[in-house]
């Protein structure tokens, strides 16, 4: 800490503070309703764990792409398809089996939806940033016509699939007033865990960070790289693809048009914000729950939602400088 | 040669947090003399230039430069009085021009007159002697030529006095012995020269004046007319070098066996012709050679990094088919000629870098797991072997001195039973006494059974340290025959092609 960190951090408060004025409200008073709003109250603790979860499963894949070098922007993308396909699975199968063979399917073709991806940046040197955008853009307009075409529900004027069933949904794991939490949650710690495993014990998480690490030395080291990154887009893609049957399966209980709502690409975020350690993305995407949470309830008083835009952007450059100073002062 | 004295540092005193890098430090250098530097890995040499170019502001002590005391905050500054530095590793960028390069960072005004600048880089470049095809990309020019372009550089910005690190190591002897009749050439014309160095033959034939750091202090600094390489040697190291005679080899079984080997070097012609050779466990054996001749392609090719043609086999089992990987796990080891892009991550811990490649092997890998107790085994092996400074092995790798990182790149090839080790300048960067040790243990090593090959670029160092000789040249091995083992002149015109 020294006087440019105290600086910087004091002139991104002054943009949010100044965001704040041109929306016409009181700064300080709508920061302390931002944070009363998301964390004061049990039924601000839910929405902003409900916000959280899919972003610390995303965080989660944008992540360990990150690791192995990839910046996995089709995030959002895997977690459009999967959680499209977790509901086709689930409506098709009612009852407990659907909601694991949803989450199954949701996994499954997020992955394949990164698959090309994988395989173009590992073989022809195609970059990923390229082509997840790409594939960004055919989610999209694929589950759109899948949810206008034969996955609507007849009965809606909108386009939305059916609605699953109760027995198909995943349960809650806590109850208590208006705190709810689901296992969605639960599930999401599992994976960053299980990620924190994979990366930090195994040969292949081994093999995943060497590469990113440097691929030339990982070639060297008897790694084979080309596989290692195919593998890596492709969990990174099932992660996601898993987020999104979660969201379905837990809390949004049926698939419609415009699903993500852009979550894919605050998960960039989560994973950045958590810099080299897969268990900083849980505090990570807390942070991040509570200003999606917080920003919502400020809408209500007129001020716009890319305000949580601003909030993100600011805390990441802080973030990023202090890291960066840490660094050059090492060197 | 004039007595007046162009820098002079007196009681500079370094301190980073309670570690004292250098204590009381004195140097003086003589106008238009080339002045050499020496010392062991941290014994303070690189902070001291740091100091004098402006890197470091110094705990306590003076700077006087030109007669004029100097309190620099930025290299800028330095330069603006007159002192430039050339590291270690250029600052050559590669997808500029070299022109673009000679001028990045002191271009004459907002916009760039390039007729006008080449025409003065080619008179700058002529008055050295040097030739540049000003508007090829720099991605193409070599180590030699890199170095060239970066004195160039500091005379673009009217550097007077110039810092050189370690200007040879990257340097085939040839490049070498040219680069430092240039020095001579640009000291008579007026410019002062430091240079850091290792190599003490560097220090004897071609510097005027030697200073000697050890652990931080002063040790000596004299005329080179008044001392000896055994009385610097002794300084640097402060005790008699003493290595027990070797005993001597014995070849065993066959290891390596190559046949007919050709390999496609990066331009798409033979890097390696049609090489055929085999090594013997229990001897240490030199590949002489000026670089670039393909030992790094002979390297690559053994391990299964590049394609190639013809055949190679350890302890009789064919290798072509096999992977990286499956080479590794049967006991080749590789301490790779680019410390940075091929042997380490530098981001990572001393301890995850200790088994990187060495990961496939039992007990290291244990079923899907990286055994945690036999990676710290191995980080305590690697830090252990040859004498190495840093704080704990979970500090990151990049942290260490470049001489300490390669004793930890090399100390890993001794991990884990090698069969084969193909040591590319094991030794480079790492300081006198350590280097003794790592020669010493490559032929235990060898006389424990594995084969070891050797690339050096310095025939000296083969001749002291190999049991027995290869020379390539242009991707050719020839083998002395046995009444010119010894002799350097021979190896010399074997190396050239002159025989």
């Amino acid at each position: 800490m020294n006087w440019r960190f105290a600086l910087l951090a004091l002139g991104g408060f002054a943009v949010v503070y100044f965001a704040l004025v041109v929306c016409g409200v009181v700064p300080l008073e709508s920061l302390a309703k931002m944070i009363q709003s998301a964390v004061g109250s049990p039924a601000g603790w839910r929405n902003t764990l409900r916000q959280a979860t899919p972003l610390l499963i995303l965080g989660a894949a944008v992540f360990v792409a990150l690791r192995a070098g990839l910046f996995n922007i089709g995030a959002d993308g895997q977690f459009v398809m999967g959680a499209m396909s977790g509901t086709a699975v689930a409506l098709a199968n009612p009852g407990p089996v659907g909601m694991v063979l949803g989450m199954v399917s949701g996994a499954l073709v997020g992955a394949l939806w990164a698959l090309p991806a994988g395989w173009i940046k590992a073989y022809r040197g195609g970059h990923e940033v390229i082509t997840t955008i790409m594939l960004n853009n055919i989610a999209r307009v694929l589950s759109l016509w899948m949810v206008t075409g034969i996955m609507k529900d007849p009965d809606e004027q909108a386009a939305t699939t059916k609605y699953l069933p109760t027995e198909t949904l995943l349960p809650l794991i806590y109850r208590e007033k208006a705190l709810q939490i689901n296992l969605a949650l639960l599930l999401g710690i599992a994976a960053v865990i299980g990620l924190w495993f994979y990366l930090k014990k195994t040969v292949s998480g081994y093999e995943l960070e060497a590469t990113g690490g440097n691929p030339t030395a990982a070639r060297f080291a008897g790694i084979a790289v080309k596989q290692v990154t195919l593998k890596a887009m492709c969990l990174s893609g099932a992660l996601a693809g898993f987020a999104g049957a979660l969201q379905v399966l837990a809390y949004e209980e049926r698939f419609y048009g415009g699903f993500s709502g852009g979550v894919g690409f605050d998960a960039l975020g989560v994973a950045l914000l958590a810099a080299g350690s897969p268990i900083a993305l849980l505090p990570s995407a807390l942070l991040f729950g509570i200003i999606a949470q917080g920003t919502t309830a400020l809408s209500l008083d007129g001020v716009p939602k890319g305000m949580s835009g601003i909030l993100l952007g600011v805390l990441i450059i802080v973030f990023a400088a202090y890291r960066y100073r840490k660094e050059a002062a090492r060197d | 040669m004039s007595a007046e004295s162009v820098v002079d540092l007196s009681g500079i005193v370094q301190k980073f947090g309670r570690v004292t890098a250098l204590d009381g430090v004195a140097l003086t250098v003589r106008k238009q003399t080339i002045h050499a530097l020496v010392g062991e890995n941290g014994a303070g040499k690189t902070t001291l230039m740091k100091v004098l170019y402006g890197a470091l502001k110094p705990t306590e002590g003076k700077v006087i430069v030109e007669g004029q005391e100097r309190h620099f905050t930025k290299p800028q500054d330095a330069l603006a009085a007159g002192i430039g530095m050339v590291s270690q590793h250029y600052s050559i960028i590669g997808e500029l021009t070299c022109l673009e390069n000679l001028m990045l960072g002191a271009e004459p005004g907002w916009t760039i007159p390039f007729a006008n600048a080449r025409t003065k880089a080619t008179e700058l470049a002529t008055q050295m002697g040097f030739s540049f095809d000003w508007d090829a990309l720099a991605e193409g020019i070599g180590p030699a030529q890199a170095q060239k372009l970066e004195i160039l550089k500091l005379l673009w910005r009217g550097a007077r006095i110039m810092i050189l690190d370690e200007p040879t190591a990257m340097l085939s002897p040839t490049d070498a012995d040219l680069l430092f009749a240039k020095l001579h050439e640009l000291a008579d014309s007026g410019t002062t020269i430091i240079v850091v160095t290792h190599r003490l033959p560097e220090v004897m034939d071609h510097c005027d004046d030697v200073t000697v750091l050890r652990g931080g202090k002063l040790i000596a600094s004299k005329p080179v007319s008044e001392t000896n390489p055994e009385e610097l040697t002794e300084m640097i190291v402060g005790h008699s070098v003493d290595i027990p005679a070797p005993t001597p080899a014995t070849p065993g079984a066959v290891i390596l066996g190559v046949s007919g080997l050709t390999v496609k070097g990066e331009r798409g012609d033979d890097a390696v012709k049609n090489v055929s050779f085999e090594l013997r466990g229990g001897e240490l054996t030199g590949l002489a050679g000026v670089d670039g001749n393909g030992q790094r392609e002979l390297f690559q090719a053994i391990l299964g990094l590049l394609p190639f043609s013809g055949s190679v086999a350890l302890d009789g089992v064919d290798l072509t088919k096999k992977s990286t990987k499956d080479r590794l796990v049967a006991g080749i080891r590789l301490i790779a000629e680019d410390r940075h892009h091929e042997a380490v991550i530098e981001d990572w811990s001393i301890e995850l870098n200790g088994v990187l490649g060495l990961h496939h092997t039992e007990p290291i890998r244990r079923g899907m797991l990286v055994s945690a107790n036999a990676r710290k085994e191995i980080g305590e092996a690697v830090t252990n072997r040859f004498p190495t400074k840093f704080d704990r092995v979970g500090q990151r790798f990049g942290d260490l001195s470049g001489g300490n990182q390669q004793k930890v790149v090399t100390a890993r090839a001794f991990q884990q039973n090698p069969r084969l080790i193909l040591a590319f300048q094991p030794t480079r960067g790492i300081d006198i006494h350590v280097s003794a040790l790592v020669f010493q243990a490559l032929k235990e090593q060898a006389r424990a059974g594995s084969a070891v090959l050797l690339v050096s670029f310095d025939i000296d160092e083969i001749l002291e340290h190999c049991d027995r000789v290869l020379v390539i040249n242009h991707g050719e091995i020839n083998e002395p025959p046995e009444h010119l083992r010894g002799d350097r002149q021979a190896i010399g015109r074997l190396m050239v092609g002159a025989e």
